[in-house]
């Protein structure tokens, strides 16, 4: 198994969110600002990466019955550890994500992981596997938000990026670049309407190109054989 | 026999993970700690300086109807009040002078809509000209849909009721302190 | 004390509905929505386990993980675990004691100790601080709030197989554009409130 079909597969083809269709409550629930966005991607990023070495290392001393307890708790440990330090030193990213960073625990992007890949899979493979689903599920998070934030409430980079003094703040009071006048926006987009409707559409436009690709690779695979 | 061993194993392997993570958390938990009570402790005081400035505050015992209520050393109080918004609790500081008129008003915790009634906790214009608009009122205060002087931030007014609530507990809190 | 349930109450069914308007509970809510009857099987299980894991999780931070002074950062485990093993508990002892039951609602167990929708209530009443009572309320009518909106969404798709939309949208895409219709009719309950 090469890096550069594991990247593929976690940003595109087997992507977490538009493919494998799990994790989605967080998605549309704290994808209002980029800041939001980013931060909660990379943290999941950070957990599942954590969880896949760890959990790959003692894969083969976990006992079948309880294989399920274990990656939960091992799961619990690392997502209290990010909260502890968010909490101590990026404390507007945590209050920003509020709940959904314990609920991390119960993403089914990581125990999906764990169960599917990482205890099945060498330390180094689970640990490029943890970095690029991580990647994907960050990247449909920034999409998500960079199109409900724009749209929303005419802004972009809220809360990390600040047009006037400096240029990237990490306290959450960034006020964004305003691309749409204020009261311009579509508000309804920031709420949870927004969400599953903007999901909705991402998903399809996933579909649709997978098919369209699809289709492609058939033609050319039956013009060869022709 | 055997069978108890077959419980035992999976059981104890379990029980050695939860400890390791249970040890690891407790390490991590006190390398943080501190920098979370501090964090905690800066918020809560950058909110009262941000509505009464004043050297120094004092902790009062709050009576009911509020969370929190501080003397300010230059006269004055800071009170702490939670009241419930649309999606949530609304906690916010507010301050008041001895003539017991409100001197401003800080949104510290909040779950309201983004976009709609989130807009009050903002450090945005438009959150600046909703929370400076409580300046100078003596209580009751109340959104223009209910006779009062507060323009709302939308037309639900969910949340403009639930901070001009909090205002007016918080003046009437310090008018019964005599 | 009445005023507060009843405003609990209201707020987890209606106002703050948990899959309309706090995003908890979708994997499940997608995932077993597709016929009425295992909506209702999975409505069932889980307004028992977050009934019980209210009450359950309450005690266990009252009385073991506050004393020990280890709230702060072993909360989180503490639950998902007491979740987990209530899980496999209400499994086996249905499989047991009343196995029809447990034929109907059996597969879905196993699916709750994901379902966002349980740690997310156990971990709001902490942060809320809800007493023991309140705790209680607020697991079992955050269960109700979920079989209502469930309920709704799978007669809604059912007839959705008979409609016509374009190919791209097929599976969730279009039930996620559906429920995107149901949050914004949801709101409609916001700000409902019991004036106290």
């Amino acid at each position: 198994m090469n890096a550069k079909k594991q990247l593929t597969e976690g940003l595109i083809t087997n992507n977490p969110v538009l493919v494998q269709q799990i994790g989605l409550c967080a998605t549309m629930a704290i994808s209002t600002t980029l800041f939001n966005g980013i931060g909660m991607g990379l943290s999941v990023l950070i957990i599942l990466t954590c969880c896949n070495v760890v959990i790959s290392a003692i894969r083969k001393i976990i006992p079948e019955q309880v294989r399920l307890a274990i990656f939960v708790v091992v799961i619990a440990g690392f997502v209290t550890i990010v909260d502890l330090l968010l909490q101590a030193f990026i404390p507007a990213l945590s209050s920003a994500l509020g709940v959904f960073i314990p609920l991390i625990v119960v993403n089914c992007i990581i125990i999906g992981r764990a169960e599917a890949f990482s205890s099945k899979e060498s330390v180094f493979l689970s640990f490029r596997d943890g970095v690029f689903q991580g990647l994907g599920y960050t990247c449909v998070l920034v999409i998500m938000c960079l199109v409900r934030e724009l749209l929303g409430s005419g802004t972009i980079g809220g809360g990390l990026l600040n047009g006037a003094n400096s240029f990237i703040t990490l306290d959450g009071t960034g006020a964004g670049f305003r691309i749409i006048p204020e009261g311009f926006g579509a508000g309804a987009l920031v709420l949870p309407f927004g969400g599953f409707l903007t999901l909705g559409i991402l998903m399809a436009v996933m579909q649709y190109a997978l098919r369209k690709s699809n289709e492609k690779k058939a033609r050319k695979e039956k013009e060869v054989k022709e | 026999m055997k069978k108890t061993v077959d419980f035992i194993k999976p059981a104890a392997i379990l029980l050695v993970v939860a400890a390791v993570v249970a040890l690891v958390l407790g390490g991590v938990n006190m390398l943080t700690e501190d920098t979370i009570a501090r964090n905690n402790q800066e918020k809560v005081e950058s909110a009262m300086q941000a509505v009464l400035p004043a050297a120094s505050y004092e902790q009062l015992e709050a009576p009911e109807g509020i969370d929190a209520l501080y003397e300010a050393a230059g006269g004055g109080w800071v009170v702490q009040v939670t009241k419930s918004g649309s999606q949530g609790n609304v906690t916010m500081m507010v301050g008041v002078d001895t003539d017991l008129k409100c001197t401003g008003i800080s949104i510290t915790a909040s779950s309201e809509t983004a976009g709609l009634g989130a807009i009050a906790s903002q450090q945005s214009t438009a959150g600046e000209a909703f929370r400076s608009q409580f300046v100078g009122l003596a209580s009751p205060v109340a959104v223009t849909k209910d006779g009062g002087q507060i323009n709302a931030l939308t037309g639900a007014t969910i949340t403009s009721r639930a901070v001009s609530s909090g205002v007016t507990a918080a003046l009437d809190a310090c008018a019964n302190l005599g | 004390m009445f005023a507060s349930i009843v405003t609990i109450s209201l707020a987890a069914i209606l106002t703050n509905n948990f899959i309309f308007s706090q995003f908890l509970g979708i994997c499940p809510f997608l995932g077993v929505s597709n016929k009425m009857s295992t909506a209702t099987g999975m409505s069932v299980a889980v307004i028992f386990v977050m009934t019980m894991a209210s009450a359950i999780c309450w005690v266990i931070n009252e009385f073991l993980l506050i004393p020990f002074g280890v709230a702060g950062f072993m909360q989180t485990v503490a639950y998902i675990l007491v979740i987990a093993v209530l899980v496999q508990f209400v499994e086996m002892f249905l499989k047991k004691a009343i196995p029809a039951l447990y034929s109907a609602m059996g597969i879905f167990l196993p699916l709750i100790t994901t379902n966002c929708a349980v740690l997310g209530v156990v971990l709001l009443n902490t942060q809320n601080n809800y007493n023991f009572l309140e705790s209680v309320i607020d697991g079992f009518t955050g269960g109700v709030g979920f079989t209502v909106a469930i309920v709704l969404f799978a007669s809604v798709r059912e007839r959705l197989q008979f409609a016509d939309y374009p190919k791209a949208f097929e599976g969730f895409a279009i039930c996620l554009v559906t429920a995107a219709l149901f949050a914004l009719a949801f709101m409609g309950f916001s700000g409902m409130k019991i004036p106290v």
